[in-house]
């Protein structure tokens, strides 16, 4: 049979598209590759496999397609549902799910973990038949297993975001409020103070631990060294009311007049 | 016989563009599909009864985006589909090509037809996003005024610029439907081959994240080839963290744009070659 | 001298529509030569399928031509430049519903470059040329189809161009449009254009055309004056009041003793259209307008 050359023309001008999309390929990475590397820096590799039993097959396309924020944003306001209604085990999957889709925003492990260490001990509580009725060990008890998630749900999020001041603090808080572990908790606050993005308070209130402790000698060298750091006027930093808390432990150490701390 | 020469005329490129454009601003697709993004992005309202303090910012830039990008690419593909092939099915571009005019000046007028409908969808959206923003940030920082001690968190120029690129991507997009269009025979075919196109653009950096981990040599060079014959519109993604106050680079931005405009250059001149190869 | 350059020069025209790799194609039209000289209205005829539709978008350079030389006043037809002089309607057109008769002619002639100084005269002359002023800023998508191809014949003309090509003008419009539309084509003629009409509406083609052109399967089969072609020059046929049997029998013996003969005797009958046109009423009837031919009415029934 003989073959007809104008039959292949649509292939021809096939071959030349793709021909002409793969020179612009390559000729257009030098432009794109810098741009994609920061672009893609920000964008932590999403865990498919924490995902699978959770996520369709739509939601999967949608979060690889870019659509992650506010597929986690939806996820997110499900969990908030769920954690009106006390439903622990529902709440603790959702919150989790949440921060597989999308760990970025700090928002979410910061309440998420709130959720886990400060409400569901409660729930716990009402479920064993109230405050009245379950005995302060078993009280103890939930508050301990739920901070040991919320700390370890933390912890995960230092993945994401390394010596985050933030979530460092929030794991301090836990141990502080909800484990009563003051010695615990001031380890927290003081690693937290030595990140350069830290809260001004996260080193007033490890110095504020450390007194509790009754180490005030600390206290006094940590607030002295702290106190020429801060800005004067800042409101924020209150070198003010660090002074004043020099002064004070100055008074309770017994400091000689000649060798108080010297603005 | 010598006959003047027709030069190319940016005159006529306008006349079809601005043709296309009022075609399309007097669809009721553009209007439905204006609608349903606005409402998503006024939607964002609800977000106050979750107490989310300033994060509720965060919430409403998701959706505002959320919103942009999902019915943008959904007006793009079916827009561009839609208006190309009414001139063929209704012959108006018979009528038109038959005419003193450039098979170029027709698909560059489409292109700029649909990309200024876009860039009224993507105008309006953003708009309503940021005006939404400034208004509820106003309001939280009055609310919880620690939270904003550095003033407001959303950075809005960086907004503008996302929103100038996602429009970009979306010019991308409407020149491959477009390129789709030029040898398609039905607007379905092109409106389900534009989705799928865009589905591959979206996700072929994952294409580009696997090769180097695929032995076989064939496999790796067919990944290595789609990678490349694909735009990459997983660049385009620079909105999910401005609503957490973080910002976007000048650098990274104008690399950026300087590879959407690249690319619908370089697309659009395929699709007038292949346009001109069609047979009408 | 030179040659007077034909409107429409084809010479060895071969279109072939390729249907599968392995060579088989669908050839749509078959060595075909056609000349049209300037000023004809000329008729391309034949059925569906006859390659009528193809040989048009070849000379508009919508497609490209297998083998053969194609050129539109003397300039080949794949050639941008060789539009400029070419008005052309589609069959069946459906013009952007959302504008009005006046933007849609508005929009064509810009496209077509006409000047901006004259740009509102020419699409309010060419408007009323082909009768829809008084339908001109109603949106196009409430007209008839009748409209609708006096508008497609409006954003033709409007640049002025030499020859004129319509597609199947008449194709699905009612006797009335047809015949408003036969009008147009023979003032078209009038005006000196160079007119290339396909129908199958062979009556029509009749009316209006100068010569016809018959296609079959692609080929040419026919070609020449409509008169050459369906006149019959040795029968005369005279029309006279009833005659009584008598009459009749020594009207016969008159015309054997002159050596001639009388060969039918028929009741004359109207053609139905004509009968039609008669009887139903015509408002707004095109060709009113300013400029064009308007004052120069064709009666429906001249003969070219």
């Amino acid at each position: 049979m003989r073959f007809d050359p104008a039959a292949l023309r649509p292939f021809r001008t096939g071959a030349i598209v793709l021909l002409g999309l793969l020179g612009a390929g390559i000729a257009l990475r030098p432009l794109e590759a810098p741009a994609w590397t920061e672009v893609r820096a920000k964008q932590p590799a999403l865990r498919l496999d924490s995902l699978k039993d959770a996520l369709g097959q739509g939601v999967t396309v949608g979060l690889l397609g870019g659509f992650r924020a506010i597929v986690a944003d939806l996820f997110w306001i499900r969990t908030n549902a769920l954690w009106e209604k006390y439903d622990l085990p529902g709440t603790q999957t959702s919150i989790k799910l949440v921060t597989a889709i999308d760990p970025r925003p700090l928002y979410f492990w910061l309440n998420g973990s709130r959720m886990i260490a400060y409400d569901m001990p409660n729930w716990r509580i009402d479920k064993a038949g109230g405050y009245d009725v379950v005995p302060d060990a078993a009280k103890r008890r939930f508050d301990e297993e739920q901070s040991s998630i919320a700390i370890k749900f933390l912890e995960g999020a230092l993945g994401f975001h390394p010596e985050n001041p933030l979530l460092v603090l929030e794991i301090g808080n836990i141990h502080l409020n909800r484990l009563k572990d003051v010695e615990t908790a001031s380890r927290y606050y003081l690693r937290a103070s030595r990140h350069p993005d830290a809260p001004y308070y996260a080193a007033r209130i490890y110095a504020e631990l450390l007194r509790r402790l009754d180490r005030k000698r600390d206290a006094y060298d940590f607030l002295k060294s702290l106190h020429p750091t801060l800005p004067k006027n800042d409101e924020m930093a209150q070198a003010r009311v660090v002074l004043d808390r020099i002064r004070e432990l100055e008074g309770e150490l017994s400091i000689p007049e000649d060798a108080r701390y010297r603005e | 016989m010598s006959v003047a020469s027709v030069p190319f005329s940016f005159g006529r490129l306008g006349l079809i563009a601005g043709n296309t454009f009022l075609e399309a601003v007097r669809q009721k697709l553009f209007n439905f599909l204006l609608l349903l993004a606005v409402g998503l992005v006024a939607s964002a309202q609800f977000f106050r009864e979750f107490n989310f303090g300033s994060s509720e910012l965060k919430f409403i830039a998701d959706f505002g985006f959320g919103a942009l990008i999902f019915f943008g690419s959904a007006l793009t593909i079916a827009t561009t589909a839609q208006l190309f092939f009414s001139e063929i099915e209704n012959r108006t571009a018979l009528t038109l090509l038959a005419k003193p005019l450039w098979r170029a000046e027709f698909v560059f007028g489409k292109f700029l037809g649909v990309f200024a409908v876009i860039g009224v969808f993507c105008a309006l959206t953003i708009g309503l996003m940021i005006a939404l923003l400034w208004h509820r940030e106003g309001q939280l920082m009055v609310i919880n005024p620690d939270d904003f001690a550095n003033g407001r968190l959303i950075a809005y120029g960086d907004l503008l610029i996302v929103g100038l690129l996602q429009w970009l991507k979306f010019g991308v997009l409407t020149a491959i439907v477009l390129l789709i269009a030029s040898f398609s025979n039905t607007n379905l075919f092109t409106v389900v081959t534009g989705f799928f196109v865009l589905v591959i653009c979206h996700l072929q950096y994952l294409a580009r994240d696997q090769w180097s981990n695929v032995d076989n040599v064939l496999l790796a060079g067919t990944v290595r080839v789609l990678s490349l014959v694909f735009p990459n519109f997983q660049l385009f993604n620079l909105a999910d963290e401005i609503g957490q106050g973080a910002g976007v680079s000048g650098e990274v931005a104008l690399r950026v744009a300087g590879y959407g405009v690249a690319y619908i250059a370089v697309i659009g001149g395929l699709a007038v070659y292949s346009f001109r190869n069609r047979e009408i | 001298m030179s040659q007077p350059v034909s409107a429409i020069s084809i010479k060895g025209l071969t279109k072939d529509f390729s249907v599968t790799l392995r060579g088989v194609k669908l050839r749509a039209v078959d060595a075909l030569n056609l000349e049209v000289a300037e000023g004809q209205v000329y008729g391309l005829l034949g059925p569906n399928g006859s390659g009528k539709s193809t040989t048009i978008k070849i000379i508009l350079g919508l497609l490209d031509a297998t083998v053969g030389d194609v050129r539109v006043f003397g300039v080949p037809a794949n050639q941008v430049e060789a539009r400029r002089n070419v008005g052309y309607l589609p069959e069946a057109p459906y013009f952007y519903r959302y504008l009005s008769g006046r933007e849609l002619v508005r929009f064509y002639a810009r496209v077509c470059g006409v000047p901006k100084a004259s740009l509102k005269a020419r699409v309010d002359e060419v408007i009323a040329w082909v009768g829809l002023s008084g339908a001109a800023d109603r949106r196009v998508g409430t007209y008839s189809k009748g409209m609708l191809q006096r508008i497609g014949l409006a954003q033709a003309l409007v640049h002025d161009p030499k020859l004129i090509v319509l597609d199947e003008p008449t194709a699905g419009v009612d006797p009335v449009g047809s015949a408003e539309m036969c009008e147009l084509i023979v003032k078209l003629k009038q005006q000196g254009k160079t007119v290339l009409i396909t129908s199958h509406l062979l009556a029509q083609i009749e009316d209006v055309c100068d010569r016809v052109a018959i296609l079959d399967r692609g080929k040419l089969i026919v070609e020449g004056s409509v008169l050459e072609l369906v006149g019959q020059r040795d029968r005369q046929a005279l029309i006279v009041d009833p005659l009584p049997a008598a009459d009749l029998e020594a009207l016969r013996g008159w015309l054997a003793a002159r050596g001639h003969s009388l060969n039918s005797v028929e009741q004359p009958r109207a053609r139905l259209d004509q009968l039609f046109l008669s009887k139903v009423s015509r408002p707004g009837r095109p060709g009113g307008g300013s400029g064009g031919v308007g004052s120069n009415e064709v009666p429906l029934d001249a003969k070219p």
